[in-house]
């Protein structure tokens, strides 16, 4: 009972790291109409631009404050974000779904590309901004790191969602994620959604990297949390932002489980194919996600 | 477009594939060549143009999902990998090539139908979604399974083909074996366009909810389109198997995938020619940048090995991009807009 507990407690703070990633992508999509296959390698970049700000310029021989090499690093993701707008989807407005999700995928192969050729594949440690160690509740250990990821995810939630929903700006993003010539003639700046869309997606994806790698260690294999991520957001509904932290949960506590119980059995298969048996039972049986928006055809 | 006064009096002429003497020379005229071309090149060209060949055939599926019928499909070299695993499987147990071929070709479609089913519920980017589940989930699931099925982490080793007892192991010989099956797959490619299914597929591209309205059945299609595309990656899985003579899940990644598409997309989605031209253009500019990169290690004394995968990466993903952003109907588009102007000459182009 005690095991299935500790089970249950660690597959929701891990499920909520989850959440934090498809919430970058969510907010992608709920404020461009774009779904971003290559999230995974954003996160990556966000995490090595914030080695570079630390550690990176450590080796150089300046010391940086922990604080300062944030905010440097959060420049430097709207700067990211503002680039990918203006040279690769800006040029793709009005053009067909099949064309922008090909852009992604086609970013995909050029930022891990960039990645490995400006940063190389070597692996190194990145700043633990969050204490390590684990606090013992009763009978029960909780990832100090874990708890406070997850409580600053649903913080986040909650300012993401009153920001789409309250918000001015936020409810124009909403226009801009029905469809792109709608929202074109209805005033709502097309390009100025990319570019707000590009800005959260990478700032959220590095606030990700931070409490999924803090004290540990970056390489270019972490981008396949964005696969992971996807069945998450998928589940939760990509135009829901408080649909994404849930499904994490969900997925998370899934995914503990199977380690726990059906790996031993399986050969350590169970764990991994769930986010995806998962996303293709969410595709058909309710193909909005949980909270997502519900479309309706014409001809 | 067809150069002036010629003319059809039959259905038949107007279909055909080759319809003046100038393209059946000129089509003749390119297989004299390259059944001509081993004999003076040595085996580095060989093995190029033998991957160039087996590329093609999985870009031609890739043609019949993406380009024909519209479904996007990232999975292309998890399914090339199933054809691979199951030729290889399939072989160790001394089966004749004319069996192991097609039934490679068969379990591939089957796999792909797997993950084709979503389709019932959801299209557009969703279904692409799937698609990439069988790209990540297929390393797993050869991981996961026995080590004595499809040898796990090893791979598999691949005896060297064998025709009616004559070993086609060497490379002149997996040259032609692979040129025989390129003509055949272009044909297929062809004859798609014109026959019931290829027009089915282009009508549930083109708009799938008039295509049902049409009476198209959408869904059989759509799956139609997966089975199809992948029985090309299938037999291109099965070339792969024998020309690497192993096996393992390294071959087959999400990259690949990306390549494969990325090969159509520069070349262009909605012909078969985009196939052939992206091919040749992405295999020209890899082995470019191979030569290159040999040099600039040379020059410079420390190697420089993953620096070369990514800046084909780099360069891979910058085409796909300019090709989207510039030119979304590909070479292709360029190749027609050419020929016509030659055909016209001296009046000029429409």
């Amino acid at each position: 009972m005690i095991k299935l507990l500790q089970v249950l407690i660690d597959g929701t703070l891990v499920g909520l790291v989850y959440g934090l990633v498809a919430i970058s992508f969510v907010v992608i999509y709920r404020a461009s109409k774009i779904v971003n296959l290559s999230q995974g390698e954003v996160l990556v970049f966000g995490a090595l631009f914030l080695w570079t700000f630390t550690f990176g310029v450590k080796a150089l021989g300046y010391d940086m404050p922990l604080w300062l090499g944030l905010l440097v690093t959060m420049v430097a993701c709207v700067g990211f974000g503002l680039l990918l707008e203006r040279f690769v989807f800006r040029p793709l407005i009005g053009q067909p779904a099949f064309a922008i999700f090909m852009a992604s995928i086609a970013l995909l192969v050029m930022l891990r590309g960039t990645a490995q050729l400006v940063w190389t594949a070597e692996t190194r440690p990145f700043p633990a901004f969050l204490p390590g160690g684990a606090l013992q509740l009763g009978p029960f250990m909780v990832s100090t790191k874990l708890l406070i990821g997850a409580l600053f995810t649903i913080a986040l939630t909650a300012g993401l969602h009153l920001f789409f929903t309250r918000s001015r700006r936020g409810l124009r993003l909403a226009a801009v994620a029905e469809d792109h010539n709608t929202a074109l003639s209805l005033g709502v700046s097309v390009r100025g959604a990319i570019a707000v869309a590009w800005i959260l997606g990478t700032v959220v994806a590095t606030f990700g990297a931070i409490v999924f790698l803090s004290g540990r260690i970056v390489s270019l294999e972490v981008a396949s949390i964005g696969f992971k991520a996807l069945p998450v957001a998928l589940l939760g509904g990509l135009e829901s932002i408080r649909g994404a932290p849930l499904a994490g949960i969900l997925i998370g506590v899934g995914e503990a489980v199977a380690m726990a119980y059906l790996d031993p059995v399986t050969n350590g298969v169970a764990s991994n194919v769930l986010p995806f048996a998962v996303m293709i039972g969410v595709l058909l049986l309710r193909p909005q996600g949980l909270f997502g928006w519900k479309k309706i055809e014409r001809l | 477009m067809l150069p002036t006064g010629i003319q059809f009096s039959t259905y038949t002429g107007e279909a055909g594939i080759l319809k003046t003497n100038r393209a059946r020379i000129g089509v003749l005229l390119i297989v004299i060549l390259l059944l001509v071309a081993p004999l003076m090149s040595g085996p580095y060209l060989l093995g190029i143009g033998t991957q160039m060949f087996i590329t093609l055939i999985a870009v031609y599926g890739l043609h019949v999902t993406v380009g024909m019928a519209g479904q996007i499909n990232i999975a292309q070299s998890a399914f090339v990998g199933v054809g691979a695993f199951a030729a290889a499987k399939l072989s160790s147990y001394g089966l004749p090539f004319w069996v192991v071929l097609p039934l490679a070709a068969v379990i591939t479609g089957l796999v792909s139908v797997l993950f084709a089913l979503p389709a019932a519920r959801v299209k557009g980017f969703y279904l692409a979604l799937t698609t990439l589940a069988a790209q990540v989930l297929f390393p797993i699931v050869i991981l996961g399974l026995p080590q004595d099925w499809l040898g796990g982490l090893v791979g598999l080793p691949v005896e060297p083909l064998k025709i009616a007892g004559y070993s086609m192991g060497s490379p002149k010989h997996f040259y032609y074996f692979t040129l025989a099956l390129v003509l055949l797959a272009t044909y297929a490619a062809y004859n798609l366009h014109r026959s019931r299914l290829g027009r089915a597929l282009k009508a549930v591209r083109d708009n799938d909810v008039a295509a049902e309205v049409m009476g198209v059945p959408v869904l059989r299609y759509k799956i139609t389109a997966f089975f199809t595309g992948s029985l090309f990656a299938g037999v291109a899985g099965a070339c792969t198997a024998w020309f690497l003579q192993f096996v393992t899940i390294e071959s087959f990644t999400l990259f690949a995938s990306v390549w494969y598409l990325g090969m159509l997309i520069v070349g262009g989605l909605h012909s078969p020619v985009g196939a052939i031209l992206g091919v040749l253009f992405i295999t020209f500019l890899q082995e470019g940048l191979h030569e290159v990169a040999t040099l600039v290690m040379r020059s410079q004394s420390h190697a420089v090995g993953g620096a070369v995968f990514a800046t084909t990466n780099i360069v891979l993903g910058a085409c796909i991009l300019l090709a989207l952003i510039f030119e979304p109907r590909g070479l292709a588009h360029r190749w027609s807009v050419l020929r016509t102007a030659y055909q016209l000459w001296p009046f000029p182009r429409q």
